[in-house]
């Protein structure tokens, strides 16, 4: 327990320090955010221009779809920022880099120490034009709350944030084996001018995608969006599928704590 | 004295594999898993006894990192035996890491972003040194180490020698009785190189700490430390006093004589003469043969002289002929 206590210390210090740090460049942390809020609005703009014309898709208006990328938005903005030491392609850099070495120096929690190394402040636009999105989907749709459904909302956008952040670290696993295999070589052979090219900063993007937008949607969103909407299931799924959205997050959070762990094992650091 | 750190028979190998060049050359690598094996570290044994301060030297891709990283717990022995202060590394590391001091030279362990002073104080949360004790030894090491000119500055404004002595400085703070540097002088100047080493000579005199530290540049060794191992392609080849080393495998000393007039011939037993310049006369001759001395009356007997410098076997070229024959490993 006092272990626990001085992991929180500590953690709470190195994101102090990041957050400073990014700080110190202010007018490029400003243009990021702007920029990052922007594109979160084109996005989303296109598509409810494009929905518009049809009134509805599938059985879905724009202000239903709003909810599920409001939700699905915010929750994950949330977590890039919480998770942002694990962001596959940067903690493959930190690894690749050795500065994962300094790390295992440290006599603190790992895991603590990849969460405090990283918070990045800009994620703030995606999760302020999310949850813009979001309420504007609440106040127009014509919800008929009850206890339950109030309840289920954050449960719903914990369990997202907790299930993303599982995916971000698995993602980071993969880091060492990949780095070993592929990478190390490249270091002696070829001074890295190769690493551009190097898959792990190709594939994240689609499995990103692929996990972020269809698989969560089945329980983590899609489910409890049903349920919330009173709209009729069309996969006839038992009738508990609305609440899974916990369970299946603590599930694959544990897996990808167990991968990590096993991963570890395999982290060979880098020559010099 | 008890050994603080014991090594046996340890082994570091690297899985390496083969690497496609191309456009396709990434996508290839995927599948094909064709791999070579690196003996980075092989079949290392040794012992150091606490207060030590031993000097691990090897060219370039020698092993000395790998060798240092498994003594820090970064990696896991492929096989033998790590045993430092009672704790095997790698098992239960967090805690293992609190007792020791770790600078790897190319890397900083301090926060890029942040002034040397705010470093140092996280670090103080990190490794929970009561405030007395931190101010004690902040205070040494900033005299020592002439930090106070770069206290306020942030790491990445920092020169190679000043981080460096930063980063010493950090290893430090907590009051580890053993400290591992990898390569501490890589890439300084002269002047900068001779403040560690003094820096380092001094905890190590003063405060009984127990140094191991790796390089590839011989006169850290030469000034430091009296034991020294020598590592190449993963083998220890030599572990020992470095004078002995020259004694052993330096072959010859030096008498350089510049006589009075321009002889014709000069003979000398016992010695041979491997240069001649005018006045000046080099001769190469081995201790186990025949003394200075004896070399220097003999030679005034017969000649008059007008000056004359003994010069030891230059460990450089010494050391140079170890790697380069192999003049250590044992037949497989
Ligand atoms: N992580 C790694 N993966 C693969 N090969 C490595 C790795 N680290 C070191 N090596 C190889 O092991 C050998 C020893 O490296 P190292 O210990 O860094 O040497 P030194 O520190 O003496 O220069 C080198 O051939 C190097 O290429
Ligand atoms: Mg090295």
């Amino acid at each position: 327990m006092a272990n626990m206590w001085y992991s929180i210390d500590i953690y709470r210090r190195l994101i102090s320090v990041n957050i400073r740090g990014q700080l110190q460049y202010r007018v490029s942390f400003l243009f990021d955010f702007l920029a990052t809020a922007l594109i979160t609005v084109l996005a989303f703009g296109s598509v409810a221009l494009i929905l518009q014309r049809f009134n509805n898709i599938g059985g879905w208006t724009v202000f239903e779809i709003a909810f599920l990328f409001g939700m699905a938005e915010t929750a994950f903005g949330t977590m890039d920022m919480i998770f942002s030491g694990f962001d596959p392609p940067y903690f493959g850099q930190r690894v690749r880099i050795g500065s994962f070495d300094q790390m295992l120096l440290r006599p603190v929690n790992l895991i603590a120490q990849i969460f405090g190394s990283q918070f990045i402040l800009r994620r703030l636009g995606r999760i302020i034009q999310g949850s813009i999105i979001l309420l504007i989907a609440l106040t127009q749709l014509d919800i008929q709350w009850t206890a339950i459904k109030i309840t289920m909302i954050p449960i719903v956008f914990v369990s997202l944030v907790i299930f993303f952040g599982g995916l971000f670290i698995i993602g980071a696993t993969l880091s060492f084996w990949t780095i070993e295999s592929l990478e190390v070589v490249n270091l002696f052979t070829y001074g890295g001018t190769e690493m551009i090219q190097y898959p792990m900063s190709i594939y994240p993007d689609i499995i990103r995608n692929f996990f972020t937008f269809i698989l969560p949607a089945i329980f983590l969103l899609y489910y409890p969006a049903l349920y919330i909407l009173d709209k009729p299931d069309p996969l006839g799924m038992p009738a508990i599928a609305p609440f899974l959205a916990p369970f299946v997050a603590m599930a694959v959070f544990t897996l990808a704590i167990v991968i990590w762990n096993y991963g570890l094992r395999f982290y060979q650091s880098t020559g010099s | 004295m008890p050994a603080i750190i014991t090594v046996e028979d340890l082994n570091k190998h690297f899985k390496v594999y083969k690497h496609h060049r191309g456009i396709l050359g990434p996508l290839r690598n995927l599948f094909s898993r064709a791999s070579s094996l690196v003996r980075a570290v092989d079949g290392i044994t040794f012992e150091i006894k606490s207060g030590e301060l031993v000097g691990y030297l090897g060219p370039n891709g020698a092993g000395k990192s790998t060798t240092l990283k498994m003594l820090t717990g970064l990696l896991v022995p492929t096989s033998g035996k790590i045993i430092v202060q009672d704790q095997i590394p790698w098992k239960n590391r967090t805690n293992y890491v609190a007792e020791i001091g770790a600078v790897f030279g190319q890397r900083t362990t301090l926060w890029w972003d942040l002034p040397v002073i705010e470093s140092l104080d996280l670090l103080q949360h990190i490794y929970k040194i009561p405030d007395d004790r931190f101010q004690q030894n902040l205070n040494e090491f900033r005299e020592l180490l002439e930090l106070d000119t770069f206290l306020n500055t942030p790491v990445r404004a920092l020169s190679l020698g000043q981080r460096m002595r930063a980063d010493i400085c950090a290893a430090l703070l907590h009051d580890p009785k053993l400290l591992f540097l990898d390569e501490p002088t890589i890439g300084l100047d002269v002047v900068a190189k001779e403040r560690i080493r003094q820096f380092i000579q001094h905890i190590n005199e003063e405060r009984g700490i127990t140094v191991l530290l790796t390089t590839h540049d011989l006169s850290d060794v030469e000034k430091l430390c009296k034991r020294v191992m020598i590592i190449d392609h993963g083998k220890l080849l030599y572990d020992g006093k470095l004078h002995l080393l020259q004694e052993d495998f330096g072959g010859k000393r030096q008498l350089i004589v510049d006589f009075m007039e321009n002889y014709e011939s000069v003979s000398v037993e016992g010695g041979t003469i491997t240069e001649r310049d005018g006045t000046r006369m080099t001769i190469h001759f081995s201790s186990q043969e025949i003394t200075a001395s004896e070399l220097i009356n003999q030679l005034s007997a017969h000649y008059r002289i007008r000056d004359l410098e003994v010069r030891e076997p230059d460990i450089e070229t010494t050391i140079r002929r170890i790697y380069e024959d192999r003049l250590l490993e044992q037949p497989e």
